[in-house]
């Protein structure tokens, strides 16, 4: 026990004392906020002057709403943004290009949409003149509305960018309302109804458990994701330094004088304990620098008198959370120490270790179909893989009602999957150790795993 | 702890890598308080032996027994092991890394900062605790290496090469090191190709070759049963032919300023000296001498390599 204790110390200390590990915990979080603030901004700003726009309209009758709809877009539904924006759920599920939508939506470029009056002359006359302005810069585009628009819903736009989709989605949607508008208009039909056609849907979804019903906010599926998420970042940060740990003595060809101190049971264990405490720490202090920054951010919205709806997420759910998170992350933290038993050198270790995060990838794949049947015998036994099971089990306790002794059973069935791992991985590197210089074939382990 | 009770005890001991034999039948005593070195020819299955006898791998076949219990990671805190390939954790201060060896052994805290500290002054390298251990010369990281050794006060040493990559000074150092140790009560085995250090400090040798034991015993022993058969001699001037006389001589060694040679079987010393001077040869030194451990051990290694060779073709 002082043996192992000894290891973990020192693989411990080794790390979270080097220069490395203090500089990429201060630049983690920075890099967090750059990589997801920063493309959305780009995305968001439309560089330099508005976009100017002539609208040629055939009908005679529409270019005033158009114009209204285009310029006066962001003024019309201010409150519908809000809502969304405060949203957390929506936007954690929104997809990138939803992101990058909203986000040009509120920081979206502005136009300049001015009339073009054939005045008489031929269609194709007037995009002549039209082309000549736009390469000469004096016009961004024109959009073209043809006479017949309200029952051909056609219209068409010509410019230098049409490649910049946020405009181009923004110029389509804006210019649908118009038109849309314009025939309800037509028909007649009372404002009052054309809002009430037009208000969106909201649904309320309650659980039924056996607890009573619950307003069903999507906390749950949102930790769901975060499992595995977290998983996954935590491999592809730490499981490179697992791997390097465990090869270290054979590269400093420390690890003889070691086996005649310690078992190499002891030696692995140490390693990946220590390992998994530097990553653990690292989390730690980014978990609660998020913390800190989240209670700032609701204590000031709260100053302002905007009330925030903070997720409801049952107690026992947050345990599941942290056991499932700890048993994924240590089933994979082992395979790459097994990886690390294996091969004689890091680099050799890092294209061995890459089909690792494949497997990782198959467990969320299967987390979609199981959230769609819980309860069935798919679900059931995708869950008892260990493999998959932190991220399938999860997603079962989340969205099904799983018998407790299943979760019990896949809980013990990864413990067990640990544990017969880091044995592995130990009895791989005392054996491979004694042959220096060679990677050891899948044949070879097996081999040696079935030596006495 | 001089008693007659072996500290350690190897029992026809055999080691098995898929078809090669590593390890033959082997057994052997290892007297308390001896210096007993464990010599052969590479490959010969020197470091399988060491590492079953440390607890690294189990043999296939036979019993290893130190200080008369049956081999346990328990008694692994009582051997201290300097393996041939050996390194120390480049990034590593000096101090640190005997701190951790020392804990792997259960020397910690107070105790282990005192005895880092006597044994850095002992090998003058006070200066350099604090240090990493890439900024350290080899032969200074090989003397770390050495106290991580011994720094638990193990009653049984191995010591594989100790000496290699170290200059004659440091050689020195150690050898006095190891002397102390064995004053001091301590069991001691050494493993080496370098005969001339072998035959300073060893009481006691085992030489195996292929696997096998070939010769064991007290060294003063074994010398004596290869007998004095060997005459160094300087001639001045006059006829030496006489040396090249097979019957008389069976091999001559040149060294710097004088001769070895190494008497034919039933060869008679006194028929030799006879001779020299009947050829008129001025005889300055005429010495019987032992046969060197070095001699001893080519002479065994080529009889078995003949005999294995032999059988092979049988």
């Amino acid at each position: 026990m002082d043996k192992l204790l000894a290891i973990i110390k020192r693989e411990y200390l080794q790390r979270v004392r080097s220069r490395m590990f203090v500089v990429w915990t201060i630049l983690g979080p920075l890099m967090l906020v750059f990589f997801s603030v920063v493309p959305a901004l780009v995305f968001g700003i439309k560089a330099g002057e508005p976009t100017r726009i002539a609208v040629v309209d055939e009908t005679g009758k529409m270019f005033e709403r158009v114009r209204a709809a285009i310029v006066d877009e962001e003024g019309l539904d201010k409150a519908e943004e809000a809502t969304e924006t405060n949203n957390p759920i929506k936007n954690i599920n929104a997809s990138p290009q939803e992101r990058v939508k909203n986000a040009s939506r509120n920081l979206g470029g502005s136009f300049i949409v001015e009339p073009y009056n054939l005045n008489g002359r031929s269609l194709e006359e007037s995009e002549r003149e039209l082309n000549q302005q736009v390469l000469k810069h004096q016009l961004d585009g024109y959009l073209i509305i043809p006479r017949d628009v309200l029952t051909s819903g056609q219209i068409s736009y010509h410019g230098r960018n049409t490649g910049d989709v946020v405009t181009m989605d923004q110029i389509h949607d804006r210019v649908a309302t118009a038109i849309r508008t314009q025939i309800i208009a037509e028909a007649n039909v009372p404002q009052k109804i054309f809002a009430d056609v037009n208000r969106p849907l909201k649904m309320d979804s309650q659980r039924i458990t056996e607890k009573g019903t619950e307003r069903d906010t999507g906390a749950g599926f949102i930790m769901v994701l975060v499992v595995g998420f977290l998983i996954y970042l935590m491999l592809v940060t730490y499981g490179q330094v697992i791997l390097g740990a465990v090869v270290e003595e054979k590269e400093t060809r420390i690890a003889e004088v070691l086996f005649s101190s310690v078992r190499s049971f002891t030696l692995m264990m140490g390693k990946l304990i220590g390992v998994s405490l530097v990553a653990l720490t690292q989390y730690g202090i980014w978990a609660i620098v998020f913390l800190l920054f989240a209670l700032y951010g609701v204590g000031a919205l709260a100053a302002r008198g905007i009330p925030v709806a903070l997720p409801h997420i049952a107690p026992s759910l947050i345990i599941y959370f942290i056991i499932f998170f700890l048993l994924g992350y240590f089933i994979y933290a082992t395979i790459y120490a097994l990886v690390g038993a294996m091969v004689t050198t890091t680099q050799e270790g890092g294209q061995v270790a890459l089909p690792v995060i494949f497997l990782l990838m198959i467990g969320f794949y299967l987390s979609f179909a199981v959230m769609r049947s819980p309860d069935s015998s798919f679900g059931f036994w995708v869950s008892m893989i260990p493999f998959w099971a932190p991220i399938t089990m999860m997603v079962r306790i989340v969205t099904g009602q799983p018998p407790f002794w299943e979760i019990a059973l896949s809980i013990l069935i990864c413990i067990a999957t640990v544990v017969l791992l880091i044995w592995l991985a130990a009895r791989v590197y005392r054996i491979g150790m004694l042959m220096y210089g060679k990677r050891a074939s899948i044949p070879e382990v097996i081999r040696w795993v079935r030596q006495p | 702890m001089m008693n007659d009770a072996p500290t350690l005890k190897l029992d026809r001991v055999t080691k098995r890598y898929d078809e090669f034999t590593a390890v033959n039948e082997l057994s052997l005593s290892v007297r308390s308080g001896r210096i007993f070195g464990l010599l052969g020819p590479n490959g010969a299955g020197k470091t399988t032996t060491i590492r079953m006898i440390v607890n690294i791998t189990a043999p296939d076949e036979g019993t290893v027994e130190l200080f008369g219990k049956a081999m346990n990671s328990e008694l692994q805190n009582r051997i201290g092991y300097l393996p041939e390939e050996r390194g120390l954790y480049k990034k590593m201060r000096v101090g640190e890394q005997l701190r951790f060896f020392g804990a792997l052994k259960g020397l910690t805290g107070r105790r282990a900062e005192e005895v880092i500290d006597r044994w850095l002054a002992r090998v003058k390298l006070s200066d350099w605790k604090n240090r990493k251990a890439d900024e350290l010369s080899k032969g200074m990281q090989q003397k770390v290496q050495f106290i991580a050794t011994v720094m638990h006060d193990p009653d049984l040493l191995i010591l594989d090469e100790p000496f290699s990559g170290l200059d004659p000074k440091n050689v020195d150092l150690l050898e006095e090191i190891v002397l102390e140790l064995k004053a001091a009560g301590k069991t001691i085995i050494f493993s080496t190709h370098m005969m001339a250090n072998a035959e300073r400090l060893c009481d006691d040798i085992c030489l195996i070759n292929r696997s096998r034991k070939v010769l064991d015993g007290s060294l003063r022993e074994i010398k004596r049963s290869f007998g004095r058969n060997a005459v160094a001699l300087r001639v001045e001037e006059g006829d030496t032919s006489v040396l090249q006389d097979s019957s008389l001589v069976a091999k001559l060694v040149h060294r710097s300023d004088e001769v070895e040679a190494l008497l034919a079987a039933d060869a008679d010393v006194q028929e030799l000296l006879r001779r020299l001077v009947a050829a008129g040869a001025r005889v300055t030194k005429f010495e019987l001498i032992e046969p060197s451990l070095h001699d001893i051990f080519i002479t065994k290694v080529d009889e078995t390599d003949g005999q294995a060779s032999g059988d092979n073709q049988a």
